[in-house]
């Protein structure tokens, strides 16, 4: 066979590849291979996963806060959109409702859970069963909205008030 | 538990809130982050020792990668790149790969709750010095939103030969994806699995806890390791299966040219053979430590830079034939 490349030279490198979220498959020539950097031996390691990426979010991303760009770094939306990664922790603010559509997305979620910085939640170890069984309570959210819950529950209409912007407050 | 369980490894993804992500970091902003994380580490109780990406030959980059101790994306540049090792190999610490601090624990065999508690406790000393990139909602905040919340990849490296004979692992990949997981090749991404080793992985980060998510792995891990063994009995019954096996251990025994990939299609036979106890005098951990040695960048860090493919393949044999006899 032909390499596709030079449409010249036997081809002999058989290269498998994921282009903009597409499967692709190439001959090529060893001349043609050496030129488009399918020749060495970090190949096989080689990924376009930022391409497939970029792909997720050209498609899920409107321009919704009308920002051209992040104060802190100067990444643009495009920026993000063509190299599917995110310049600095304040782009998260900057694009959020734009990022927020992609993040559904990926993770089937908006909410974490889990470890924060600093704070010694829990562990996994099973001898510390209980630190687990406080993990999801020690989740703040969780806990203000069980205890939103119990004050409506009480009808104590006050505390719900004050839980309720709370809860607010950290949802941003 | 079972030797089809070959290592486990716990990934953390760390930014650093006052700089930029990598992506959009100047290599002398970049070389501030490697310091400042070195110093930070000065309190861990674990000594590391720090290697500049720009420092060594591309083939040691490369041995580091077959060694699991840094991914195939940060050798990709040099530049204002460094890893952090502990003495044992156990925890690598790569700075400014895809973010600022990618803490990694490896341990042989299935210890997932083990190496998280090693990468929590040093992500906690780390966090004492090191003001991270956090977001009340999203978590830890990372360059690629695939990472986001927990930052936290947790993975097993399994061998499933007699699921990949029967052709079950291919129907498996798209179940994974609907529990959460993913599986890939010896090295991650878009690697081709190699020798019937795979790599299984959360794919989830965002909204599930770190014990969540390592508890599902766990679980899922166990009855993939079940249905793999049950495979086994019925493989191994067959005189086809047991030919396969004893045939490999003779090419490896008496090969004069052996190329990568033969190498691993036939080390995984025998990986198989032996913990099936159908070769005796033999144990995976010494299949496993041949199956680094033979990688290429290996033999070239050990034997020479200027090596030839064909050199290689001369030597791989060598190798092979050595440990064999």
């Amino acid at each position: 066979m032909l390499c596709q490349h030079c449409q010249k030279n036997e081809a002999t490198t058989h290269v498998k590849t994921m282009v903009n979220g597409k499967y692709a498959e190439y001959r090529l020539c060893p001349e043609c291979a050496h030129e488009l950097g399918y020749d060495s031996m970090f190949t096989d390691f080689s990924t376009d996963f930022g391409g497939l990426l970029s792909s997720f979010f050209s498609n899920a991303l409107p321009a919704i806060s009308g920002a051209t760009h992040c104060d802190t770094c100067g990444s643009t939306l495009n920026d993000i959109k063509r190299t599917g990664k995110v310049g600095c922790a304040d782009c998260y603010d900057t694009f959020f409702s734009e990022l927020m559509p992609t993040i559904r997305n990926v993770h089937g979620n908006t909410e974490h859970k889990g470890k924060h910085p600093g704070v010694i939640e829990y562990t996994v170890n099973e001898d510390e069963q209980k630190a687990d069984n406080n993990a999801s309570s020690k989740d703040k959210l969780g806990a203000l909205r069980a205890e939103l819950k119990e004050a409506i529950e009480k009808e104590n209409f006050e505390r719900a008030a004050q839980l309720r912007d709370e809860i607010k407050g950290l949802e941003g | 538990m079972s030797e089809a369980i070959v290592s486990t490894r716990i990934r953390l993804a760390r930014n650093l809130k006052e700089y930029p992500f990598p992506i959009r970091l100047s290599a002398d902003k970049a070389r501030e982050v490697v310091d400042k994380v070195g110093e930070a580490l000065k309190d861990c109780a674990i000594k590391f020792h720090r290697i500049d990406l720009s420092n060594i030959p591309d083939t040691i980059r490369v041995a580091m990668i077959e060694r699991h101790l840094v991914s195939p994306d940060f050798i990709s540049e040099q530049d204002g790149r460094a890893v952090y090792l502990s003495d044992d190999n156990t925890v690598s610490i790569m700075v400014n790969e895809e973010d600022h601090i990618r803490l990694q624990v490896i341990k042989d065999g299935f210890e997932l709750k083990e190496a998280y508690a090693l990468a929590d406790q040093i992500d906690n000393i780390l966090s004492k010095k090191l003001n991270f990139a956090f977001h009340e909602r999203l978590g830890y905040l990372t360059q690629c939103p695939t990472n986001l919340g927990t930052g936290m990849r947790a993975s097993v490296m399994l061998h499933l030969p007699a699921l990949r004979m029967s052709g079950v692992v291919n129907r498996i990949g798209a179940n994974l994806s609907k529990l959460g997981l993913t599986m890939r090749g010896l090295y991650g991404e878009s690697s081709k699995p190699s020798g019937a080793f795979y790599q299984l992985s959360n794919q989830v980060t965002l909204g599930i806890s770190e014990k969540a998510a390592i508890d599902n792995l766990q679980n899922i891990t166990t009855q993939l390791i079940a249905q793999e063994m049950r495979s086994r009995e019925n493989l191994l019954d067959d005189i086809e299966a047991q030919d396969k096996i004893h045939r490999a251990l003779g090419i490896l025994k008496s090969a004069m040219l052996m190329d990568h990939s033969e190498a691993m299609r036939l080390l995984s036979l025998v990986r198989l053979g032996v913990s099936e106890k159908k070769l005796e005098s033999l144990s995976t951990d010494t299949i496993d430590r041949l199956i680094v040695e033979i990688q290429p960048a290996s033999i070239m860090t050990r034997f020479g830079d200027d090596m030839s493919p064909r050199d290689r393949d001369i030597k791989r044999a060598e190798i092979l034939r050595d440990r064999f006899n």
